[in-house]
């Protein structure tokens, strides 16, 4: 692992009476694209603006390089930001806003002409370095922005929610711009989003937020199939969360009885199974297989067809469950094809022990 | 809805939108109806009549109608007429400048300093000076900058002044600034607070320092508003009788006590509206300048 280019060492942020980050604790090694998840107010952009020293944290220590940064004023750092709302100066034109940075620096103006001109041209938008900043088209105007953050080559760039103005296409074509970007300078990015397809397909860790509390660091793939609670797999893709209370427990099999039946799940995570305790655990939709006959044996629920819905070539099925809860399958378009369900009609859905994921009570 | 009730005006459902579209316009049309007559009566007419009477002539201290251009020729002429353009414009110019100046840190300090309570208070207390008369303002200043006035009394116990201040340069720009300075501290506090935050954020974020993102990106992006707000101020300066005549002394005389001044020596009403009119165009092309570098685009 590279060394830890920032730390935040249990930071606190209130405003008033109101706790917008609480005892936070995470490293940002150098060179990584870290992403910031999580639903709106749940403190995200307040620390990406404490690492830009917009906010100063109300306790704790965010360290930079080992270095205390609390109270050091934004423009006495180098942490520049790309803003949701881009935040670029209409008074200026392209490439007047790129060589901004660089101009605060004291870099004459034929360097730094050069310079911006340089980035606007790896951005390839350098045809319209002397536009109107307002005459300019989402994509372009997000991509002067990127040149005027990164123009000055700083260690780290903060990215708040860059994508969320753009259309869905448009969005697509700059995550692989942004990752690429990412890669050749070796810098570190810091990318807040409430954006799962966002966050999982650029960064290399994803932090998830919830009410200014960490709910889980991890890679994407480990957030995605190994939620550690209710919070994480709730707010991840499409999971089905079955409660119940520990029946027995057998090696790395645990048997968890509620409303719907009796379910053996596999574990191996973080939480430790007490027989008797109230406990969870999550099936994700696209691990559940579908069949109008009933399974010989395993965890299965038998559910009704209540609706559907397409989003192209996969389909998300919505069940009800004969407790009343509702349960959800991902299957491929052609697969729902050859099935010929009907509306209300009767379904089973089965799934391996392994695939279920054992998450305690929490 | 009287319409409706009638048989024939009840077609199909088709046409109603039309119909309502065009009983909407009529509406409109009324409703802007006021205006066009209170400005055609009392605003463009008096003009016309005050440009026509420029052309007038007196005859025994009588005008009489014609169309001559004598009063232009006697007025323009006149280098004493040309001293007090000069006069005037130099003293709103200045005012405008000095007014510009002391109004921005205190509406740089209600827009980003204060709460939304304490600014909304503050441009209460602005608003108040406007309910005593401006005659009243004026007077209330003889008090305080004359000779044996409040400032001079002060200044004496530490051995200073007396100073001239009254029938001074100095008097009639305290009177402009007494006319002018609530308003524009208003107009740059209402075009400071509308600046987008994430802006002088992003100039920080950048490595601009606080004083240098006034400059750099505050006064750009206020540029409109405190265009407008000067405008206003030299508008009013410029016109003003009352401070050049009771603090200024009345000489030299600004344009507008030239006004009285020609019509008081002689009845030559025509001459004043020539000086009338010469304000007016001054006026114009100021503000359409104004206004024209306020909204001026950048070309690509």
């Amino acid at each position: 692992m590279a060394d830890a280019l920032v730390e935040f060492d249990s930071v606190v942020k209130r405003f008033g009476d109101f706790t917008a980050v609480e005892t936070m604790n995470f490293t940002i090694d150098e060179g990584e694209f870290i992403a910031i998840m999580g639903p709106s107010g749940c403190g995200k952009t307040t620390t990406l603006r404490m690492l830009a020293g917009l906010e100063e944290p109300s306790e704790g220590e965010i360290r930079m390089q080992g270095r205390v940064m609390n109270h050091l004023p934004p423009h006495e750092r180098d942490t520049p930001m790309v803003w949701q709302s881009l935040a670029l100066f209409p008074f200026l034109n392209a490439r007047e806003n790129v060589e901004f940075g660089l101009e605060m620096r004291g870099v004459d103006a034929a360097a730094r002409t050069k310079k911006a001109l340089e980035w606007l041209d790896r951005l390839e938008i350098s045809e319209f370095a002397e536009r109107d900043i307002n005459s300019l088209s989402g994509g372009q105007k997000q991509r002067v922005a990127l040149a005027r953050s990164l123009v000055t080559e700083p260690k780290i760039l903060l990215l708040d929610e860059p994508l969320s103005a753009l259309d869905a296409n448009l969005v697509i074509r700059m995550q692989s711009m942004l990752t690429r970007l990412q890669r050749e300078l070796g810098i570190t990015f810091v990318y807040v989003t409430h954006s799962q397809s966002e966050a999982f397909a650029m960064a290399d860790r994803v932090v998830i937020m919830s009410r200014g509390h960490i709910a889980q660091i991890g890679m994407p793939r480990d957030i995605y199939r190994a939620p550690e609670n209710r919070f994480v797999a709730e707010f991840v893709g499409r999971n089905n969360i079955i409660s119940g209370t520990v029946k027995s427990t057998s090696g790395k099999m645990v048997t968890i009885a509620g409303s719907l039946g009796q379910f053996k799940v596999a574990f191996g995570g973080a939480h430790q199974p007490v027989v008797g305790d109230a406990a969870s655990f999550v099936i994700a939709a696209d691990l559940v297989h579908l069949s109008t006959t009933k399974p010989k044996a395993g965890n299965m629920i038998e559910c009704s067809l209540i609706s559907e819905e397409f989003i192209g070539s996969v389909v998300t099925l919505f069940l009800e469950a004969p407790d009343g809860s509702e349960f959800k399958v991902q299957i491929q378009e052609r697969e729902l094809s050859d099935m010929d369900l009907k509306h209300m009609g009767r379904v089973f859905v089965s799934w391996a022990s392994d695939r279920a994921h054992f998450i305690g009570a929490c | 809805m009287s319409v409706s009730n009638h048989p024939t005006e009840t077609p199909s459902p088709g046409h109603t939108p039309i119909r309502r579209r065009h009983r909407s316009d009529l509406f409109q049309q009324a409703l802007r109806l006021p205006i066009v007559i209170w400005q055609g009566l009392f605003f463009i007419a008096p003009l016309c009549f005050l440009v026509a009477m420029s052309f007038f002539i007196v005859r025994n201290y009588r005008m009489t109608e014609a169309f001559e251009m004598k009063n232009w020729f006697k007025m323009l002429s006149r280098d004493y007429f040309w001293d007090s353009y000069g006069l005037t414009i130099g003293l709103a110019t200045l005012a405008t400048l000095v007014v510009t100046t002391v109004a921005f840190p205190a509406a740089y300090t209600l827009a980003f300093r204060m709460s939304e309570v304490t600014r909304r208070w503050a441009i209460f207390l602005l608003i108040i000076p406007f309910f005593t008369s401006y005659l009243v303002r004026i007077f209330s200043w003889y008090v305080i900058l004359a000779e044996s006035g409040v400032i001079n009394a002060m200044l004496g116990y530490i051995e200073l002044g007396p100073y001239v201040m009254l029938n001074t340069k100095f008097g009639t720009i305290i009177g402009y600034m007494t006319l002018t300075l609530p308003l524009v501290i208003i107009l740059q506090t209402f075009s400071l607070a509308n600046i987008d935050r994430r802006l002088v954020e992003a100039a920080h974020n950048l490595g601009c320092r606080p004083w240098r993102t006034i400059i750099r990106v505050v006064l750009p992006l206020a540029k409109t508003g405190f265009i407008i707000a000067a405008v206003f101020c030299f508008i009013l300066s410029f016109g003003d009788f009352v401070s050049p005549y009771y603090l200024g002394g009345s000489k030299p005389p600004t344009l507008p006590i030239l006004i009285v001044d020609t019509v008081k020596s002689g009845q030559q009403w025509p001459r004043a509206a020539v000086v009338a009119v010469v304000m007016m165009v001054t006026l114009f092309i100021v503000a359409f300048g104004g206004i024209a570098a306020a909204y001026r685009r950048r070309t690509a």
